[in-house]
């Protein structure tokens, strides 16, 4: 799976929320797209999975073109999309969650059972027949997250999975998204949390009011903190 | 012990009149709950179930036929529906809000023509299902047979919805989708599908409710709208999207018929909505259903945008178009007059529901209650107090302005299409009160000979006096928009929270707002009357309620504009068709082409094309 983005522009009615974004991202790869608060990072997501439609430039998986699919198709294509939000099914059980996610298996990947993924998510174990509006922050941040593994996707796009979250689950988010680069998925992150995708990362675009900035490992970003204060510090 | 027994018969009796309601209402509810869309044509879906059934008996025959022929018309009125929503609601699903409702009334008129071409127009009675003609001995009394299949089948259809919503995968996707229906698609889910699937299920529970009702009611043409404000009670009563809800309210309403009648046999349905009034004040969502957060669907369209005064040329238009209004009795005969007049009636109508569910956030589907309160206002001061016409003009606005307090108070406490379908039942209980009260209201017969004063009777002077109060009326709906308690109430629309944090009474100023806005639809019907010389109970009825509706949206909701385009359009259609053998056939036929054509409305595309000259912002991309 490679995901190349080219020349990104997006519109809130009027306001012009992407300009020229581009980026890319590999199996194997987990890729931080970073910038404060209205950078333009969630639109950036929702855009290659298809909720904003983009007005111009291109979104290409494996070289296909996909950009102005409906998300169900693109979701279909091997990307799946985890939501700011979580936007859990609040009336439906865990399992009815997991369920509203499965997809067939794709080749090459190993398989998403609900029982792997709480494995995966020791949390969620024994949670299955619990109502997931009922379930803490952090639960149901992880469950969005194995939802949207039930439908194995190639490459999982992020938005912000550690925000609001508890220190002690921000450091289980970081193993997850470790143990997910190992099973040779690509992940594209959005992140505020400098700290949180330097322990996750291996490379980094910086956005800022809707372009990319910057681009660079994330050991360069490590090393750079002129350019930190710059774009990323509150 | 004869007593118990006829007090069992009369429960048991209620519970086979449940099993209609509920079935529609379930399906009402399902398909509500996936796609947003409030499907006024599931009345319509009951009464062809209804026709089909008969048909179906009358091939087939014998026991096993009844059934078949009950089950197959359930399925044939499902695959109608799905026609309908591939043909015509799939195209207009990203047209704003609710103007999908134009093209599902559009599909009642087209229904209600092809069950009088196909059918006939006379009632058809329901025949005997094969084998439970007969009654049963409970406890003294007797009690049909077939009430007991009625009973059973809605228990088995409660049951079997009950499985398919969660034990199968379909059901668990249209539950979520019922939740979040973009997140469920964002997982890879064909939501097209879902709709598609919703549709077939939802109009077959209708079709299967019709069909089942055949030996006890029959088939007539009036079934659709009979029907749908009962079913609006019950999914609002049961909570929408909520299947055991939908059941428990239709038992509840049923049964709360089959023992009123016993006591107040008069006003069964004024009872109903008692209850009704009772279980939304304490449980405003219904028994089990869930409040409706906006957003929480993933699907709020594009903010509002917001209300400029209109600039110089849109001025410069406006008074053009008054001066040919002043002129226009100079060159036109007086038909053209008349239409005028019922024109700019209908365009005061439909200004004051734009007001109420545009600027003010409110959708009432019962907007007739207020035009046909200030109508029968007028007339009845008139007859029973002698009063002059001008009095009663200006009794009409005040009087339908404290029915629209009353009604609104409990409206306010609600949101979205709970408070819309509170409005179409509310309006249905002044229509059957006018209706029933054959002594002072005239019934069926209405009030007859309702004239305008002497020095208004002639066709000029009534003329100018219509097109000054109704111009009077939209331009006051204007100037409030654009006051302070306009702005009061635009912001109440955009967010409850902020505007209450900055000292709004949010319930006040929106109780207030629907009560102007009942007013001066109470001054149209206050028109409308002298107008006329008299007022029939079809000026409240659940088809007037949707000719504003249908103004309005066909005009386009969004813009000030729209009511007036709307009006016009609508009225001289409804004029120039209405003579035609199958006028609704026509007319339904037409407004589905008009929804499909210009999604966003008449004066939405105008403004499109001509706003920029008039110094109007496009405020969407």
């Amino acid at each position: 799976m490679r995901l190349e983005v080219r020349g990104l522009h997006s519109y809130y009615g009027r306001a012009h929320i992407l300009a020229d974004v581009s980026l890319e991202a590999t199996a194997g790869e987990v890729v931080a797209l970073l910038g404060r608060n209205g950078a333009g990072k969630s639109t950036t997501l929702k855009s290659i999975i298809g909720l904003v439609r983009p007005a111009g430039g291109t979104v290409e998986v494996d070289g296909t073109p996909i950009s102005g699919e409906p998300p169900h198709r693109i979701c279909r294509r091997g990307l799946g999309y985890v939501p700011e939000e979580r936007r859990v099914f609040a009336s439906l059980t865990v399992g009815g969650n997991l369920e509203v996610g499965r997809q067939p298996p794709r080749p090459g990947l190993t398989p998403w059972t609900p029982a792997r993924l709480f494995e995966l998510f020791p949390n969620l174990a024994g949670m299955g027949g619990r109502a997931a509006g009922q379930m803490s922050g952090g639960e149901q941040q992880m469950l969005t997250i194995a939802r949207t593994l039930m439908g194995n996707p190639a490459l999982v796009l992020l938005d912000e999975p550690s925000e609001g979250l508890a220190p002690v689950i921000v450091d289980q988010m970081v193993q997850v998204i470790r143990s997910l680069k190992r099973e040779g998925l690509a992940i594209v992150l959005s992140e505020q949390n400098v700290n949180f995708a330097m322990k996750v990362a291996d490379r980094a675009y910086i956005i800022e009011k809707g372009r990319i900035r910057h681009e660079c490992t994330i050991d360069a970003l490590m090393a750079d903190e002129a350019m930190r204060r710059t774009y990323l510090t509150v | 012990m004869n007593d118990l027994g006829f007090y069992l018969v009369q429960a048991l009796t209620g519970l086979s009149s449940a099993s209609a309601l509920f079935l529609v209402a379930s399906g009402l509810s399902i398909i509500f709950g996936v796609t947003r869309v409030v499907n006024f044509a599931h009345g319509s879906f009951y009464m062809l179930g209804a026709y089909i059934a008969y048909t179906f008996v009358e091939r087939l025959g014998g026991a096993l036929g009844f059934w078949a022929a009950v089950l197959l018309a359930g399925v044939a009125v499902g695959a109608i529906g799905v026609v309908v929503e591939l043909l015509i609601l799939r195209r207009v699903y990203q047209a704003p809000e609710l103007f999908q409702l134009v093209a599902t009334f559009g599909v009642i008129l087209v229904i209600q023509d092809l069950a009088l071409l196909t059918w006939g127009a006379e009632d058809l009675f329901g025949p005997a299902a094969p084998g439970l003609e007969g009654t049963v001995n409970i406890l003294g009394t007797r009690l049909p047979e077939y009430d007991l299949a009625l009973i059973a089948l809605s228990l088995v259809v409660l049951g079997a919805l009950t499985l398919l919503f969660h034990r199968t995968r379909w059901g668990t996707l249209v539950r979520a989708a019922t939740e979040d229906r973009e997140m469920v698609g964002a997982l890879g889910v064909n939501q097209s599908w879902l709709f598609t699937g919703t549709f077939f299920l939802g109009s077959m529970l209708a079709g299967l409710g019709g069909a089942a009702q055949l030996p006890k009611g029959g088939a007539d043409l009036l079934m659709d709208f009979n029907i749908l404000a009962a079913v609006f009670v019950v999914v609002v009563v049961g909570g929408m999207g909520s299947i055991p809800g939908a059941f428990l309210a239709a038992v509840l309403i049923s049964e709360l018929g089959a023992f009123g009648i016993l006591v107040i046999p008069q006003s069964t349905l004024v009872l109903m909505f008692v209850v009704m009034a009772v279980v939304l004040i304490f449980r405003p969502w219904g028994l089990l259903g869930r409040p409706e957060a906006p957003g929480q669907h993933g699907q709020v369209g594009p903010p509002e945008p917001p209300l400029r005064p209109p600039g110089p040329r849109l001025r410069a238009a406006g008074l053009l178009l008054l001066a040919v209004l002043l002129a226009l009795p100079a060159f036109a005969d007086d038909f053209t007059l008349v239409l005028a007049v019922e024109i700019a009636i209908m365009a005061l109508f439909a200004a004051s529901l734009h007001f109420a569910m545009g600027p003010g956030g409110m959708v009432s589907f019962g907007h007739a209650a207020f035009f046909g309160g200030g109508a029968y206002a007028a007339a009845l001061l008139v007859k029973y107090a002698g009063s002059p016409m001008e009095v009663a003009l200006l009794f009409a606005p005040a009087m339908a302005g404290v029915l629209a307090l009353l009604f609104g108070w409990f409206c306010v406490r609600l949101t979205g299409v709970y408070l819309a379908m509170l409005t179409l039942a509310f309006a249905q209980v002044g229509w059957s009160i006018v209706f029933q009260w054959g002594e002072v209201t005239g019934g069926d017969d209405g009030i007859l000979g309702i004239w305008p004063s002497e020095w208004a009777s002639n066709r000029l002077a009534f003329y100018y006096l219509s097109m000054l109060a109704s111009a009077g009326g939209i331009l006051a709906l204007q100037y409030v928009l654009h006051s302070p308690f306009g702005y009061a109430m635009r912001a109440c629309r955009d967010s409850v929270v902020r505007s209450a944090s900055i000292g709004i009474d949010v319930r006040r100023q929106q109780w207030f707002a629907f009560a102007f806005s009942g007013a001066l639809a109470g001054l149209a019907g206050g028109l409308f009357v002298f107008s006329k010389g008299s007022v029939f109970p079809d000026e409240m009825s659940i088809p007037r309620s949707f000719d504003a509706l249908i103004m309005v949206l066909l005009g386009g909701v969004k813009t000030v504009l729209g009511p007036l385009a709307g009006a016009v359009t609508f009225t001289w259609l409804q004029d120039e068709i209405g003579r035609l053998e199958y006028w609704r056939f026509v007319l339904g036929a037409l407004i589905i082409a008009i929804v499909v054509a210009f999604p966003q409305g008449i004066a939405g595309f105008l403004r499109a094309r001509l706003g920029p000259w008039f110094g109007v912002r496009e405020m969407e991309a």
